[in-house]
């Protein structure tokens, strides 16, 4: 397909949003995800539309009124959006750049959006990134889009695999989840409660974790907080949740034709998928270990 | 007798009253019970912890029993943690935490619904027997339903109290972890301002002196009278009739209140001097809006509450759950800390004492007894068979055991007895809360004049410290000293109205004092151990509440 250069925004789950060259690799996957499943709405800034720009990042006057009339589109139910880069080369199967360029969580207003997307922007070209470019072998000019979704306000966290990366057991799913947006669950700042459930839905054990910390969304912008005690070792996920949470990581992984780990979170009882990629560090088989035995600790609070 | 005296200087020995008593960890609550224990006000206590916190306690399946013990003359309470494997602690842990969950949830509407209904019911059978007209039979068959009232009352008491402090706690803990707050009183301020019988008491009698202020010849009275010749000056007076009247009434529906918790105090009906001399204190501050300053506590909660909400409308709906689940608990309990304060603790309790002031009247009358409060020094059980069969003459038994009283008198009782348990106690809700009650040992203080305790009520004061040792003895305080005392009990509220600030031995954040001391927006400094033993009377001092900080300026 001949790839339409003209387009400055793309739509999630739109046709043209699905091609990586265009809207870069996390938001042309999310894209085709939007297809099938509860995808959080949101638009991309094209690699087109920003070809070319460079330090001191500012965005031209017909973009920043196409961003400010995709936002009002998309802020006719959400106010709060999550602006993130999705590079052209980023989050392939081969190179992945997690954590190289910044997140804005919780976004609110044109202004605000509009000085996000130019840091994200400029986090293209921080010393980290040329440098891990350089690494990969990734000498081209410069390929940025950005992504600008719905926030969710996440109740619970949920990170899933649907094979068991430590282990490398195929038949067995690992759900890890705690409370609030994933940042605390993903920075690894809080023990999250952890299920390893079989295929066919079997518990094969649980852990409730001492969940001390969860990330919030605030009135601008979002911050890490004590979780209240008597909250800290309630499990975060109903036994239902956790069905619905392996039969989804089920399903991508059949979709996907390989192992997957999902970003997922419940916000208002509904369950919305957040990120899917193939599992990069599973090994074929070796030592079964088994999920680690629940220590002896106290799950109440009297 | 339980104890026997040493020599002055030597430390006292403690004969232990059951085996095992040894082994537990006793402290001294000088918060409920400062003074000495006659051996009734020890049978009184035992009765109404074992009928009401131990029977509640086991009835919400909490992992604790407590025990009363009267050692050195003085109230000591051991909570004990239940003996139980690792496994079954938790299997209780779990079912505890539901069940008092459950009676948070529901504790104001049971007290609405079902307690305060059972408790004016038993109120209204104590006040309709005429205990002056009643046979000696009927007496004695009257004092047998009182303990079985009493042990109801004790048991609506406790279940309660349970839900309530621990709602108490929850909010604390929970507001201070979401808000990152660096003290409890940010949390406290969120259960102000909420009417209470206690709150009601204080503006019923800022009402009185409103009414005194009008009417010349009462104000005349009650400025140059003392605060026991206030109510003959009234009745001489024709123009102080319809005052009078008025009087009378606050003190039939607010009266049963007395200076400490237990049996042993006259109430405000019996001695109406307490209610008298705070009434003469209101009349000098003839500018304030007490009702006013009140009101502006509510308006505060209200805006507090909504900024609260609004934060928390990016948290996870568990949270916000949570958070309001914790503040309907709390501002329940914060009501009915007052309410059964006044309905049991001191209605009920009056209700006893004025059946066993019967009883020792008549026993004078038949040579048992040579007084009627020695009725005081008699067990339940000695009472009750004195009761049915007046022929004995229990003069010798009282007068040992007012010389044992003496002999106690002067002996330093220390806060702790008994083997202090290895370790940090349980960090759980339950033992958390209670040191916010009862308050923790207050951090040291290196610093000379320097006396710290628990934060009880923001705002900084320096005035003239009045070191008061009874409520009557409160009479001395004059309106814009500090009061400074071992406790206060729900009848010493009225007084925060003209203290400048109040300084407590006793209690924690949670304590009652702390909690009236913020309704009246004076600065309160609770738990120091030992303001009353290091403050000179009448030194200067300055007292910062949010500190938790007094310094003694001049003596």
């Amino acid at each position: 397909m001949q790839m339409d250069r003209s387009v400055p925004i793309t739509w999630l789950g739109q046709h043209d949003c699905h091609d990586a060259r265009l809207s870069g690799g996390k938001a042309a996957a999310l894209s085709r995800l939007a297809e099938r499943y509860s995808v959080p709405p949101g638009f991309c800034l094209t690699s087109s539309a920003l070809h070319g720009i460079a330090p001191p990042i500012s965005i031209p006057g017909r973009l920043r009124a196409a961003v400010v009339d995709a936002y009002a589109t998309l802020a006719r139910e959400v106010s709060a959006v999550a602006v993130r880069s999705s590079a052209v080369d980023e989050d392939g199967a081969l190179t992945s750049f997690a954590g190289v360029h910044e997140t804005f969580l919780n976004v609110r207003g044109d202004g605000a959006l509009l000085m996000a997307i130019e840091r994200c922007l400029e986090s293209f070209f921080s010393p980290r990134a040329l440098a891990y470019r350089h690494e990969r072998g990734a000498f081209d000019a410069v390929r940025m889009a950005v992504l600008v979704q719905q926030q969710i306000v996440s109740d619970v966290s949920i990170v899933a695999f649907s094979a068991n990366p430590v282990t490398a057991a195929r038949d067995e799913i690992v759900v890890t989840a705690s409370w609030g947006l994933g940042e605390s669950l993903v920075g690894g700042t809080v023990t999250p409660d952890t299920w390893w459930v079989r295929r066919d839905g079997r518990v094969e054990a649980e852990r409730i974790g001492d969940k001390r910390r969860m990330t919030v969304t605030t009135l601008d912008g979002c911050r890490e907080v004590d979780v209240p005690r008597m909250m800290r070792k309630l499990p975060s996920l109903s036994a239902e949740q956790v069905r619905e949470v392996v039969q989804l990581a089920v399903q991508l992984e059949q979709h996907q034709g390989r192992p997957v780990d999902i970003e997922c979170a419940y916000s208002g009882g509904r369950l919305y998928l957040l990120q899917c990629r193939p599992i990069t560090t599973l090994r074929s088989a070796r030592d079964r270990a088994g999920p680690a035995p629940p220590e002896q600790e106290s799950s109440t609070s009297f | 007798m339980s104890v026997t005296a040493t020599g002055a200087g030597m430390r006292p020995i403690v004969v232990w009253e059951q085996p095992g008593d040894e082994q537990m960890f006793w402290q001294q609550d000088r918060m409920h019970f400062p003074n000495q224990l006659s051996l009734l006000e020890d049978d009184f206590i035992k009765f109404f912890y074992t009928e009401g916190f131990s029977a509640a306690a086991a009835g919400y399946e909490l992992p604790i029993r407590p025990h009363a013990r009267r050692m050195l003359t003085r109230h000591y309470l051991a909570i004990a943690p239940l003996q139980l494997s690792h496994e079954e602690l938790e299997e209780l842990g779990k079912r505890s935490e539901k069940n008092v969950g459950d009676a948070m949830a529901r504790q104001r509407q049971r007290w609405d619904t079902e307690f305060l209904p059972e408790v004016r019911r038993m109120l209204a059978e104590w006040e309709t027997f005429d205990l002056q007209a009643a046979s000696d039979d009927a007496l004695l068959a009257h004092w047998d339903a009182t303990l079985a009232r009493l042990a109801r009352l004790s048991r609506i008491h406790f279940d309660l109290a349970i839900p309530m402090l621990l709602g108490l706690g929850l909010f604390d803990e929970t507001y201070t972890d979401l808000f990152s707050a660096e003290s409890s009183l940010e949390s406290m301020r969120f259960l102000q301002g909420i009417p209470t019988t206690t709150t009601t008491t204080g503006q019923e009698l800022w009402r009185l002196s409103r009414l005194a202020l009008a009417e010349p010849a009462v104000r005349s009275v009650l400025e140059s009278e003392a605060a026991a010749d206030v109510v003959p000056a009234l009745e001489r007076d024709p123009a102080g009739a319809t005052f009078l009247a008025e009087l009378r009434a606050f003190l039939n529906r607010y009266g049963h209140r007395s200076e400490l918790w237990g049996l042993s105090y006259p109430s405000w009906i019996e001695d109406p001097s307490p209610a008298i001399k705070m009434l003469k204190d209101y009349l000098s501050q003839p500018e304030r809006d007490l009702v006013g300053e009140m009101e502006s506590l509510a308006t505060e909660r209200e805006r507090l509450t909504a900024e609260a909400r609004a934060q928390l409308a990016g948290y996870p709906a568990q949270v916000r759950e949570q958070f309001e689940f914790a503040l309907a608990a709390g501002q329940a309990a914060n009501y009915l800390q007052e309410e059964h304060g006044f309905w049991i603790d001191s209605y009920g309790f009056d209700c006893v004492r004025q059946v066993i002031l019967e009883v020792g009247r008549r026993l004078v009358a038949q040579g048992v007894l040579a007084e009627r409060d020695d009725i005081f020094h008699l067990r339940f059980a000695e009472l009750r068979a004195a009761l049915a069969d007046p022929s004995s003459d229990l003069r010798g038994l009282v007068t040992e055991r007012k010389a044992e009283l003496a002999a106690f008198r002067d002996v330093q009782a220390p806060p702790v007895l008994g083997t202090e348990p290895p370790g940090p106690p349980p960090d759980n809700l339950i033992f958390r809360t209670m040191g916010k009650f009862f308050g923790a040992p207050p951090p040291p203080s290196d610093e000379p004049g320097v006396l710290r305790g628990a934060a009880g009520s923001a705002g900084s004061v320096r005035g003239v410290a009045r070191v008061v040792r009874s409520l009557a003895d409160a009479q001395r305080l004059q309106p814009g000293e500090i009061l400074v005392t071992e406790t206060t009990a729900p009848a010493w509220t009225p007084l925060f109205a003209s203290a400048a600030a109040v300084v407590t031995d006793t209690g924690g954040v949670l304590s009652h004092c702390a909690v009236v001391a913020r309704e009246y927006m004076i600065p309160a400094v609770v738990g120091t151990a030992m303001a009353t033993a290091v403050i000179p009377d009448g030194a200067t001092i300055e007292v910062d509440g949010a500190a938790g900080v007094v310094r003694i300026l001049a003596d």
